[in-house]
């Protein structure tokens, strides 16, 4: 018993800073701490900030963009993992290029995505070699873009490594003693895949998917670089409120902060939800 | 055919990790490069010299950054390997209870842990200094290593710790003997992960920092905003070098592991 109460002390010391930001984000969106306090205390602030349509409209476009990005990525990575997990040279060398971009700061990914991705980027220099298009102007709007395309493909890029590597674990694992029983057992290569590795791999990849959104949802540096204006991305919204030159919007920041930690819980919640549906993979 | 398309998507994955990487040399050395030209007609190579010759902002920050990065991962190495351990302890409930709180950190989006704590940072005088950012960028990693220790630990053998013991090994013995020597790769390994979080950071430092700690992510990130492109491609280039050796150098370490298949 005491033990583990020291467990859950310990976990706390690493998630109290999280409480501190979160207690005074909510002390300063109902007015009691910040720079401004134009309402008083009261639950005035939030009230007005979450009317405003543009804070939900941010919202569903920051909960589009890491959907998609996490599909996407989620998508590519079980084909590949698929494809290339046996001992060949082919597959050595894909496995290895294919995490490359795991370690690479997320700022980096966004830079090369103005540099591939913008109108006058390498993609549409490429499009122009291959006659696709004529100008600049022909070449579709990939970043600020309404769609967030440049910005969904940007994430999935980067995104992908970490999924595929949580594939291959799984699948070296657990998926390769697995699908031999099956094997052994009579199973045709078709209901191998289908009762065996497809499991395995989904399973495996549902919290490691969850966390690929979170992060995405929450994630500033790339939105802000390949995001269009109109509507904000919700962290690029945040940090707006928080600069602005109006002291009296300051504090809303504060509001979209408990929006963007009540999101990222949420997920959390899902996370281990997800975890304790099956113990079994947990090892 | 399958074979085909094997070779086609080996391809794809292929081209997909190689070509960001020469966009980035290539475009900091662009000089004139009029569209819709595939290549920079002129080489221009400023950006570099005046970085080695210390004429630009991104030899200072990527120090800078060196010295975050190195104190983030030995101390968040050191907060988290206790956690982990004490969480990796519990069962049942208590074991997702612990494991969730510690993904807080973790999952909590920066920009919205970063405008809590900018004034909680101020009114203790940590605001726009190192040791503000420190802590800030310890927040997340402490949170990442915890969560790595906890999947370590989880399947931890401990009966070389019971032997030592049983052989009449005190507790720091057993630890500095048994324990840690044991760990001393998973230690590493989480030290660079440590590194890496911090070395990647934004928002954090942008806002506990408040323009003050000139970290290279910052610096990268102005040059962009300024559309100075050239120095932003080298500026993401030295971002990119020192994880690239780290994972060169994970691979070789891991060389005769067969868990994880890089």
């Amino acid at each position: 018993m005491r033990r583990s109460w020291k467990g859950l002390a310990a976990a706390g010391v690493v998630a109290a800073p999280v409480g501190v930001g979160v207690v005074y984000a909510a002390a300063a969106a109902v007015g009691l701490v910040g720079v401004s306090r134009p309402d008083g205390a009261s639950g005035q602030r939030v009230a007005r900030v979450l009317a405003e349509p543009a804070v939900w409209e941010s919202t569903l476009w920051s909960l589009w963009v890491a959907s998609a990005s996490t599909i996407l990525a989620g998508a590519a990575a079980l084909g590949t993992a698929a494809v290339f997990r046996g001992p060949g040279r082919l597959d050595r060398s894909a496995r290895s290029a294919a995490v490359l971009p795991l370690p690479i700061p997320h700022l980096v990914a966004g830079v090369l995505g103005l540099l591939i991705l913008g109108q006058s980027g390498l993609l549409g220099r490429a499009a122009y070699a291959l006659r696709l298009v004529q100008a600049p102007a022909d070449v579709p709007a990939l970043v600020y873009d309404g769609w967030g395309v440049g910005l969904i493909l940007t994430l999935a890029w980067k995104e992908f490594a970490f999924l595929v590597l949580v594939a291959w674990s799984a699948l070296a694992e657990r998926g390769a003693a697995l699908e031999e029983a099956a094997r052994t057992l009579g199973a045709s290569p078709g209901q191998t895949f289908r009762r065996v590795t497809a499991p395995v791999l989904l399973r495996a990849m549902l919290p490691a998917g969850v966390a690929v959104f979170t992060f995405i949802l929450g994630s500033f540096e790339v939105a802000a670089l390949l995001g269009p204006s109109d509507p904000l991305p919700l962290p690029v919204l945040t940090l707006e409120r928080y600069t602005d030159a109006d002291l009296g919007r300051r504090s809303d920041a504060f509001v979209l902060a408990l929006l963007g930690i009540g999101l990222a819980a949420l997920a959390v919640g899902g996370h281990e939800w997800a975890r304790s549906r099956w113990p079994d993979l947990e090892g | 055919m399958r074979s085909r398309l094997r070779l086609l998507m080996a391809g794809v994955v292929i081209l997909s990790a190689a070509l960001p990487f020469a966009v980035l040399a290539v475009g900091s050395v662009a000089g004139e490069w009029r569209w819709p030209a595939l290549v920079p007609s002129a080489i221009e190579g400023d950006a570099w010299t005046a970085t080695l010759a210390g004429g630009t902002r991104l030899g200072p920050a990527l120090l800078y950054s060196l010295a975050l990065g190195l104190a983030t991962g030995v101390l968040g190495t050191c907060v988290a390997l206790p956690v982990g351990r004490a969480i990796a302890e519990l069962h049942g409930w208590r074991r997702h209870l612990g494991a969730g709180m510690v993904f807080l950190p973790v999952a909590a989006p920066p920009i919205a842990l970063g405008t809590g704590l900018q004034l909680t940072s101020l009114s203790v005088g940590l605001g726009g200094t190192f040791q503000g950012v420190l802590l800030a960028h310890l927040i997340p990693t402490t949170g990442y290593l915890s969560l790595f220790f906890v999947g370590i630990l989880s399947v931890w053998d401990r009966r070389a710790e019971d032997e030592a013991r049983t052989l009449g090994a005190n507790p720091r013995q057993v630890l500095t003997r048994v324990t840690l020597p044991m760990l001393r790769p998973s230690i590493a390994a989480a030290a660079a992960l440590g590194f890496l979080i911090s070395w990647g950071q934004v928002p954090l430092t942008l806002l506990v920092g408040r323009g003050r700690v000139p970290t290279l992510p910052l610096e990268v990130f102005g040059y962009v905003q300024s559309g100075q492109e050239r120095f932003a491609a080298a500026g993401a280039l030295l971002l990119a070098l020192p994880p690239l050796l780290a994972l060169g150098a994970a691979r070789l370490a891991a060389r005769d592991v067969d868990v994880v298949p890089v």
